[in-house]
């Protein structure tokens, strides 16, 4: 292609223009259109596919291997109604976490609002004889509240997420303490609160399994398909080019810590009704599994982005996998490694995508 | 593949042959062959996407070829990593500035080094403050090498960061548009200083768009254009035009083409924005100026006379201290870059890379960012369809000639000059009255620039407003209207007419004395 090269100084302005005097329309063709050329190194599609539906692949693999491993347990109507009901709370937990990542922000508070929320619930309901609707709305109420502060003191008032939300969870803690004096609330519940957790009116599946689907689909239909959704990805991916092209960052940042926050205490009413009570620092234990099927859900549909869809598949695997091994009766502590060696090989596998995307 | 010109130059310390890069969808480099030799230094020029910062990506070991090889003292060497790039003596300035900000100038000097140690433990720093202050004073630059980096000048960074080439004994320094947003007196010293360097028999090579510097600085200037050297010529053999003519590709491109913009002659009409007393410390001190319908207002001055930090408060980004701003009569407050919007005034800003686009997603979705609800499916339900939004897209890769294989790519994958004009479809597609243009044509190509001017006109004969900021002040002459010189915060001058000429407006800019050095 070096026809344009000249050996001696020309001279003059036709030494210079040997090749492709439309230079403009001639740059676009190559690599595109040109057959004769070797196809460089681009990833085969199948990688590509892999890295993309890895963890979806990943989830019918090991409910196919254990269904294998256990024909006659795991493979059960029963069995799987009961590993979508258990995954049905973190996962709303893990899809109102997708909103702040998707904006570039954390928030390490969500543990402790599950304990708050199912804990200020139920002490309003059994301490001081609140009818049960109206405790809930109260506690999604505390939630919205939360999520405001959080929201206002790190996008408003330029707190650090990471201290910011780490004191916030501190905080929530005690308040969940003065609620509740430490004390398992268990007595006095009335059954339509525990209906929130236990209900299997519709079609025989249980509430909690409705109520996740329903918050995926919104979920997914906000971030994905609405005007809000796009300006929110667009905050995570340049804040700085979005405020230039007129998005209202700061409020959308505190959007991103409300809907978390609700998404938490919904979770802490889910499980404080399907257990009918209420145990002192329950919430705490949700913190990192929503982190970790967030991060494995980035990995998956949208390398690199966190997304819903991502995030609910990322929750089944996780389930599946703790109680498949379960049921394989290996130890708990195997069970504990096991999972974050599959967390960080997704990771990898998202990173090595992400560089050949 | 015979390197022209280099002949009675000694052997070359470094030659590239044949080298290639393919991207999915895109031959950043095809045919890439050129040798530099010890006290050398070689100009390196061509358009946006021409394929000189791959190749730059290639010397430094960031990217690995498909094809070709580099030859350092005539062996074939692989550079796998930047790290066995500087061990081979090859070291690239690139155009940001990659220094630790809050560590010192001694420690970002030797950063990657080994330091002096006391006991074989401790940091030497007396030895290393020793050694930093022999290497910047080869460079003239009179600056302690405690202080921290963010401290300095950009000019001070950028040497600085030709200083870490010498500690690491670079026999090759590759410096990627090293004279972007430096004041003229600080560019002149930058080439003095690449004279010493190359008298002292490094082999240097000096990618520029500003082709001036190019003739000035280079002995001789390889020519790339569409992935491939298209000229390897001395420099002495050369004109601006010929220099031009090859970036271009186009024969008989002249000078006056290259700023040319096509007007009716129409006189501005009524007035649209008036900034009155405009403060805020410590870069405005009381701003007045006036833009009216259908002209284009330039605004001039030195690196910190305030011309980024006025336009960022036109946009909201800001809030001024005091002062006031009236749009078509009417004073408003501008709190966020939404309330400018509703203004209808847009800003191109000056950082692209960190203020322009989210270059992880498509040219469709940054060009409808700021517009999305005009994008809907169904108009009463917030859902942008992707069909209508790729219209709008479609239409401003048209307009603009945005070279991409289809509105989806991500605009990471551009061109600068091609990501500017992204930030510039936004605007287009959202629409505006008051247009500011924050040095738009920075980093760009040729033909880039033309296409920005070709806007710029446009949009004034439509009966816009355009406040242009440019420090290439041919340019600004040729694109404004009028002209308003800052200098220290404050309006120094107002250029009518005649009056609008490149060294009318240095005059001002250096104010009195200054003025008949640098004119």
């Amino acid at each position: 292609m070096a026809t344009g090269q000249t050996d001696a100084p020309a001279g003059g302005d036709p030494g210079l223009v040997g090749a492709g005097t439309a230079a403009r329309p001639a740059a676009e063709p190559k690599g595109v259109g040109g057959g004769a050329r070797p196809p460089g190194r681009r990833r085969p599609g199948w990688v590509q596919l892999v890295a993309r539906g890895g963890v979806l692949v990943a989830l019918l693999l090991v409910v196919v291997a254990f269904g294998i491993a256990r024909p006659d347990t795991f493979l059960t109507t029963n069995n799987l109604n009961a590993i979508l009901q258990q995954a049905a709370a973190p996962a709303i937990l893990a899809i109102g976490l997708t909103v702040p990542l998707a904006l570039g922000e954390f928030d390490l508070s969500i543990g402790a609002m599950v304990g708050l929320g199912g804990a200020s619930a139920l002490a309003l309901i059994t301490l001081h004889g609140v009818a049960w609707p109206a405790a809930v709305l109260l506690a999604l109420g505390i939630g919205l509240l939360v999520g405001l502060v959080n929201g206002v003191f790190i996008a408003y008032l330029g707190a650090s997420s990471f201290v910011q939300t780490l004191a916030m969870g501190v905080i929530l803690l005690g308040v969940e303490y003065l609620f509740t004096n430490q004390q398992t609330l268990f007595s006095g519940v009335p059954q339509g609160y525990k209906d929130l957790g236990q209900s299997d009116a519709i079609l025989g599946v249980n509430i909690q399994i409705w109520l996740a689907l329903l918050v995926a689909v919104l979920m997914y239909l906000f971030l994905e398909q609405t005007e809000t959704g796009r300006r929110i990805y667009a905050v995570g991916g340049n804040p700085d080019a979005a405020r230039f092209a007129g998005v209202s960052v700061k409020r959308l940042r505190v959007l991103g810590f409300v809907i978390v926050a609700v998404a938490a205490v919904v979770t802490g009413i889910l499980i404080t009704a399907q257990g009918g009570s209420s145990q002192p620092n329950a919430g705490v234990p949700f913190l990192l599994p929503a982190y970790a099927a967030a991060f494995l859900g980035s990995a998956t549909f949208r390398p690199g982005t966190f997304n819903v869809p991502g995030t609910v598949v990322a929750v089944l695997f996780l389930g599946v996998i703790q109680t498949g091994l379960q049921m394989l009766q290996i130890a708990t502590a195997w069970i504990n490694i096991i999972q974050g060696v599959v967390l960080i090989a997704a990771m990898l596998i998202s990173r090595l995508e992400r560089k050949h995307a | 593949m015979s390197t022209a010109a280099t002949s009675g130059a000694g052997v070359p310390v470094i030659e590239v042959r044949g080298l290639r890069k393919e991207y999915p969808g895109v031959l950043a480099v095809d045919d890439a062959s050129f040798s530099v030799a010890p006290g050398e230094v070689l100009g390196l020029v061509g358009k946006n996407g021409a394929g000189k910062s791959t190749v730059i990506k290639m010397l430094a070991g960031l990217v690995t070829p498909d094809a070709g090889e580099v030859l350092v003292d005539g062996e074939p060497q692989a550079l796998t990593s930047s790290h066995a790039a500087s061990l081979l003596g090859i070291s690239v300035v690139h155009q940001e500035l990659a220094l630790v900000p809050r560590s010192s100038v001694a420690e970002n000097v030797f950063l990657g080094l080994p330091y002096p140690r006391r006991a074989g433990l401790f940091v030497d720093w007396s030895a290393l403050h020793g050694r930093a202050r022999a290497v910047l004073e080869r460079l003239g630059l009179a600056v302690d090498p405690r202080t921290p980096v963010d401290e300095l000048s950009v000019a001070q960074q950028r040497m600085v960061m030709i200083a870490r080439c010498l500690a690491w004994d670079a026999r090759v320094v590759v410096l990627d548009e090293p004279t972007a947003s430096l004041t003229d007196d600080e560019i002149s010293h930058l080439l003095e200083v690449i004279r010493q360097l190359a008298d002292a028999g490094v082999a240097i090579v000096y990618v520029s768009h500003r082709l001036e510097e190019v003739l000035g600085a280079t002995d001789r200037v390889v020519v790339m254009r569409d992935g491939s050297v298209v000229a390897d010529l001395e420099t002495a053999t050369l004109t601006k035009q010929t220099l031009v003519a090859g970036i271009t590709g186009e024969a008989g491109a002249s000078e006056s083409q290259t700023v040319h913009v096509e007007r009716t002659g129409r006189p501005p009409g009524a007035e649209l924005l008036r900034v009155t007393g405009l403060t805020r410390a410590p870069a405005l001190h009381g701003v007045d100026l006036v833009l009216r319908e259908g002209e284009v207002l330039g605004l001039a001055g030195l690196v910190g006379a305030g011309r980024t930090e006025l336009a960022r408060v036109l946009f909201g980004v800001d809030a001024p201290d005091g002062g006031t701003i009236t749009v078509r009569g009417k004073d408003v407050v501008l709190r966020s870059p939404r309330a400018a919007m509703r203004e209808r005034i847009a800003l191109l800003p000056e950082d692209r890379r960190h203020q322009g686009n989210d270059t992880a997603q498509s040219i469709r979705q940054n060009t409808t960012l700021p517009t999305l609800n005009r994008h809907r499916g169904v108009s009463w339900l917030p859902r942008p369809s992707a069909a209508r939004e790729r219209v709008a897209s479609e239409e401003m890769v048209g307009r603009l000639g945005i070279k991409a294989r289809d509105t989806e790519v991500a605009v990471g994958t551009l061109s600068g000059g091609n990501q500017q004009k992204v930030v510039l479809a936004k605007w287009l597609v959202h629409g505006a009255d008051v247009f500011v243009f924050d040095e738009p044509t920075a980093g760009i190509d040729v033909e880039g620039k033309a296409d920005v001017y070709g806007i710029v006109g446009e949009l004034a004969d439509a009966g816009k407003a355009v406040l242009f900021i440019s420090s290439d002040l041919p340019e600004l002459a040729a694109v404004s209207d009028r002209v308003v010189v800052l200098r220290e915060g404050r309006v120094v001058a107002e250029l009518t007419g005649s009056q609008v000429t490149e060294s009318q407006i240095l005059h001002h800019c250096y104010g009195g004395e200054a003025a008949v050095a640098s004119a």
